[in-house]
């Protein structure tokens, strides 16, 4: 499969000396659907950035479409879409407007964009409000014309920063059916930003985790929770003293991690550790007042490589409510 | 080139839809011109006495270059004030932009920095060109209003848009360059309100130079607001020039084109390094 992005050793300073994106290399795949799962400020944007021409590239290299981001960007700027994290429309002109003003700046024929633009707003379900000012459109209906604006001009590649930010749920998991859909009836590659663990799980063929600048994990969203090996036995006990030493001795438990009187036991193999684990509670006189199979999940993945939740990373952010509700409603 | 004309037409039909911006600067001219006109009338603060219209006449004459009152003398200034105006706000849209964002959709297309800046600047010019007619008719319309000279033609009618599109690319240059770097709205709204009225009271949109004290009249010879309003006057005035006043106009004309020149080098450089990579 063709490359049509490939990052090597990415890295941008902002001066003085705040590493933004700190030495970054992956490559995206012809058609494929490729994420950055990472918190706030972890150089997600930044690195959209550096590959759509927007900010100079510190050290490193790049090639996007084939052509290298630091010399070509004109070429670069033909191949690309990009729809950034605010407002990628404007409010004063209507849904038809945008797209054909968005037309005009690609050097997109008339006949072709007029076309194509009906072909858009029909398949995001805009054709009844293509005539209103953009002011006036839901917050969903927004995000649906900044995403096909971006593909006015038919890009090889589109680059999409947070889709879904400040989305309700239903509406972002609409956006994730166009998404979807827009990447696989036009083949066109897609790159986006998430800090929302289950965007990236449901829309991304390959995630790359990134934390402070740094890729810390990239693959299949599959592989990667596959990479932790097993299952996750959460137990609640009774307060009392840490345990965690004598669980950990406990017949097929990998690792424990302990938050209050909650216990985290990775196993290779739950069914088989169960019925240990229960009964060397039963030996130390414990009862489990709760317990849950936790199925391995892009949160763990990151906490895994990171050393700490997705969440926790992000407790300034407002996002952080409905990421938390949403995940919540995933698990029970 | 066709992306520029694209932009342009996208901030007329904001400013289409934008019905206070509107109002207000259809509004603004006309209540300058009204209010600046009844209230600074220096003529009107001659008190009657026998034989005082002759004095007025003479003032006009001697200090107001031969207006045949102090509204023809004024329009000239407002003229110029409308498009400083102008100017100033031009780079607006491009502050707005940056903060919603939009500015990113338009630097990652496949065209020139400067069809960005370009765009308002050209828009701009058309907006200062409609409002100026407008504020022409309405001063022919005031009584006891303008009254242009005998000898005033279309060439002349030319001349005043010349001068004033001059004047009007130096501003909005500078303003531009302002405006690339700005990251707030405020900025410009304090820069912009806090210059606009002394450059006017610092020419000879309101009032004759030689009724200046030397130091005002030194800064006022040199603002390039005087010499529109001086080319404009003599145009109204007089008409088909000929003579001292022909060379006076020249000159002033002059003075315009490099103001506006060194405005525009100067501005295309410092806004596309404004609008360059992060």
């Amino acid at each position: 499969m063709s490359k049509v992005i490939e990052a090597r050793g990415l890295t941008k300073v902002y001066p003085p000396s705040t590493k933004a994106v700190d030495g970054v290399s992956f490559t995206v795949d012809e058609g494929e659907i490729f994420g950055f799962l990472g918190p706030n400020g972890a150089g997600k944007t930044t690195t959209i950035k550096m590959l759509t021409t927007l900010a100079s590239i510190s050290e490193g290299s790049c090639e996007v479409a084939g052509y290298d981001v630091k010399t070509k960007q004109g070429e670069v700027r033909m191949c690309i879409g990009l729809v950034p994290q605010d407002a990628a429309t404007d409010g004063d002109l209507t849904g038809m407007e945008n797209l054909i003003l968005s037309a005009k700046l690609y050097k997109v024929p008339d006949a072709i964009a007029s076309r194509r633009a009906n072909e858009l707003l029909d398949l995001v379900g805009l054709k009844d409000s293509a005539n209103r000012l953009a002011r006036t459109y839901s917050g969903g209906m927004k995000k649906r014309l900044e995403l096909i604006t971006g593909l006015i001009h038919e890009p090889r590649i589109l680059f999409l920063d947070e889709p879904t930010l400040g989305l309700d749920i239903q509406t972002r998991v609409a956006m994730w059916d166009y998404i979807n859909g827009i990447n696989r009836d036009s083949k066109v590659t897609i790159f986006l930003t998430t800090h929302y663990l289950e965007e990236a799980d449901s829309l991304c063929r390959r995630v790359a985790i990134i934390d402070h600048g740094q890729i810390k994990a990239l693959d299949s969203p599959s592989t990667l929770k596959a990479s932790l090996g097993g299952d996750l036995l959460e137990i609640q006990l009774p307060e009392g003293p840490d345990i965690s030493a004598k669980l950990s001795l406990m017949e097929g438990v990998c690792e424990v991690r302990r938050r209050g009187n909650v216990y985290s036991l990775r196993t290779a193999n739950i069914e088989k550790s169960l019925q240990a684990i229960s009964v060397g509670l039963w030996k130390l006189g414990l009862k489990m007042e709760d317990a849950r199979l936790v199925r391995p999940s892009l949160d763990q993945v990151f906490l895994n490589v990171t050393g700490r939740s997705i969440r926790d990373s992000m407790v300034d952010s407002g996002d952080v409510v409905v990421a938390r509700a949403r995940a919540e409603s995933a698990r029970n | 080139m066709s992306e520029t004309k694209e932009l342009m037409v996208r901030d007329l039909k904001k400013w289409f839809r934008s019905p206070a911006w509107l109002f207000a600067s259809l509004v603004q001219p006309i209540l300058w011109l009204v209010l600046f006109g009844n209230a600074f009338n220096p003529t009107s603060m001659i008190p009657s006495f026998p034989g005082s219209e002759g004095v007025k006449t003479q003032i006009l004459q001697s200090t107001f270059g031969g207006a045949p009152n102090y509204i023809t003398f004024l329009a000239a200034g407002m003229l110029c004030f409308l498009v400083v105006t102008w100017a100033m706000w031009a780079g607006g849209p491009l502050v707005t932009d940056r903060s919603l964002g939009y500015l990113n959709k338009l630097l990652v297309a496949p065209i020139s920095r400067t069809a960005i800046t370009f765009s308002l600047l050209l828009s701009s010019i058309l907006k200062g060109i409609v409002l100026s007619a407008i504020l022409l008719v309405v001063a022919l319309l005031l009584p006891g209003g303008l009254v242009f000279g005998g000898g005033f033609g279309a060439m002349d009618l030319l001349g005043v848009f010349a001068a004033l599109t001059l004047l009007s690319v130096g501003f909005l240059w500078l303003f531009m360059m302002l405006s690339v770097r700005a990251r707030r709205f405020e900025t410009l709204a304090a820069i912009g309100s806090t210059l606009g009225l002394p450059l006017l009271f610092a020419s000879s949109a309101l009032l004759p130079v030689a009724s200046m004290p030397g130091w005002l009249a030194a800064v006022a010879q040199v603002n390039p607001i005087s010499k529109a309003a001086d080319i404009i006057r003599y145009l109204i005035i007089q008409g088909s020039l000929g003579g001292a006043a022909l060379s006076s106009v020249a000159s002033d004309f002059a003075y315009l084109g490099a103001f506006a020149a060194i405005c525009t080098i100067l501005g295309i450089i410092m806004s596309n390094r404004g609008l360059r990579m992060e």
